[in-house]
């Protein structure tokens, strides 16, 4: 293969005259989506917050090819090029915190450092039901990750920005970052009623979303356990600290794989049946 | 893509993430330099890395094992790595990828209209399969290392 077969662009030049609507109005949106900031509205007990990387990602989708038709389909294949480029600072950034608390977490314990394997069991219970919805490889993006920034990016590195996988991961940061904190708060409180739990164990399992979440489920946490309040929190934020380092890497070479082992599994059970349903329905 | 390339796409991302880090969390721009700075060269690093070892690894993996490396106890280097990355806040440089992501997903808005609920589901199957496997493998551990 020839070197210069490779690269999409001649040169550096050529690939600024064809992105740069791309850079100005990403950064155009980042500029508002900021200065926007959060927006939180209460329901009930719980809070639904907007946050400005989900405007940031609405203003891109609606200037896409199927609304204002701002960017043409050209465009939007140049622009998943860019997502893998600016995921790599956010994952150093991780990485980093991570080195700077390494002392923390090894001296934390094993419970607290093995406490990301229990996440694994949400691709269990989501990827069979992503599936008989009738969901493709969208449903590996959408099963194996929660709503956590690092999930998106590690999936849009190993299937690249404009697969199915991507999309399934970045429609479940939007849902679970919109939905996500009530949703915590009431489930916390559900399972903490069921009164088969420890408090330690609960506030630990708070910690497993992002902080918002888990600020939204250790308060629901300490409302039912106000003796133990101080613990729970501990627990939690100690557990979120913990999961957003050894998250990384669990996703990496664990959940991924896991979901894509279990997506092959499945899929002779499923294409027979969705192959009828769309028969019955014509 | 050719190292120029990167160099110059990781800057235009890095102007993104000071434009979040200043107007979404008052760092100023002055102040937010040094961090982008290193972040920019850690993740230069991983490029050649990624494109020097022969092994299939994820470019995610480089960059997050890389700063780690960099920022833990035995890095000489860590004090000033850790500071200066410090002011750049969390979400900040999340921000212009959820542009570009948003960009790169634009042929799919039709879709997602039409499929959302479906999200819905299985997001809310994913929130509550995470939170139960987590309180139930956690209390296993806390129960066998004696910590409850």
């Amino acid at each position: 293969m020839s070197k210069t077969k490779q690269y999409t662009f001649h040169s550096l030049r050529e690939r600024i005259r064809s992105e740069k609507k791309i850079y100005l109005m990403g950064l155009l949106f980042v500029i508002i989506a900021s200065s926007i900031g959060e927006l939180h509205f209460k329901i009930g007990a719980g809070v639904f917050i907007l946050f400005p990387i989900f405007y940031a990602i609405i203003f891109g989708v609606v200037s896409g090819p199927q609304a204002l038709k701002f960017f043409n389909n050209k465009e939007v294949k140049l622009a998943s090029k860019l997502v893998v480029v600016g995921i790599c600072p956010f994952i150093v950034k991780l990485g980093i915190t991570a080195g700077a608390n390494l002392n923390t977490i090894l001296s934390a314990g094993p419970a607290l450092l093995f406490h990301g394997l229990g996440n694994l069991l949400g691709i269990f219970l989501a990827l069979p039901v992503a599936m008989l919805l009738g969901m493709r490889r969208d449903a590996v993006g959408a099963s194996s990750s929660l709503n956590r920034e690092y999930q998106v990016a590690i999936i849009n590195n190993i299937y690249g920005a404009d697969s199915e996988e991507a999309s399934g991961s970045m429609a479940i940061y939007i849902v679970g970052g919109m939905i996500g904190t009530l949703y915590f708060g009431l489930m916390a409180s559900i399972f903490a009623g069921t009164g088969l739990f420890a408090p330690k164990a609960l506030g630990m399992a708070s910690g497993v979303g992002a902080g918002i979440f888990m600020a939204s489920a250790s308060a629901s946490l300490a409302e039912i356990f106000p003796h133990q309040a101080a613990t729970i929190t501990a627990m939690a934020s100690a557990s979120n600290t913990v999961i957003s380092i050894t998250g990384i890497y669990i996703t990496m070479f664990l959940a991924v794989p896991l979901t894509d082992f279990l997506y092959k599994k499945l899929l002779p059970l499923f294409t027979p049946k969705t192959a009828k349903a769309g028969e019955e329905t014509k | 893509m050719r190292y120029r390339e990167w160099l110059f796409l990781l800057i235009v991302c890095s102007v993104g993430t000071a434009f979040a880090n200043w107007l979404g969390y008052g760092v100023s721009l002055q102040k937010s330099i040094p961090g982008l700075t290193v972040l920019i060269l850690i993740s230069l690093l991983s490029v050649v890395l990624v494109k020097v070892i022969p092994v299939k690894i994820p470019l995610v993996a480089y960059c997050s094992i890389l700063g780690l490396l960099f920022a833990a106890p035995f890095s000489p280097i860590h004090t000033f790595v850790i500071n200066s990355v410090n002011a750049i806040q969390f979400a900040a440089p999340f921000t212009i990828v959820g542009s570009f992501a948003g960009i790169a997903i634009g042929d799919k808005l039709k879709e997602f209209v039409s499929q959302g609920w479906k999200y819905i589901i299985v997001g809310l199957l994913g929130m509550t399969g995470t939170f139960l496997g987590s309180i139930l493998w956690d209390s296993f551990m806390l129960k066998i290392t004696n910590a409850i």
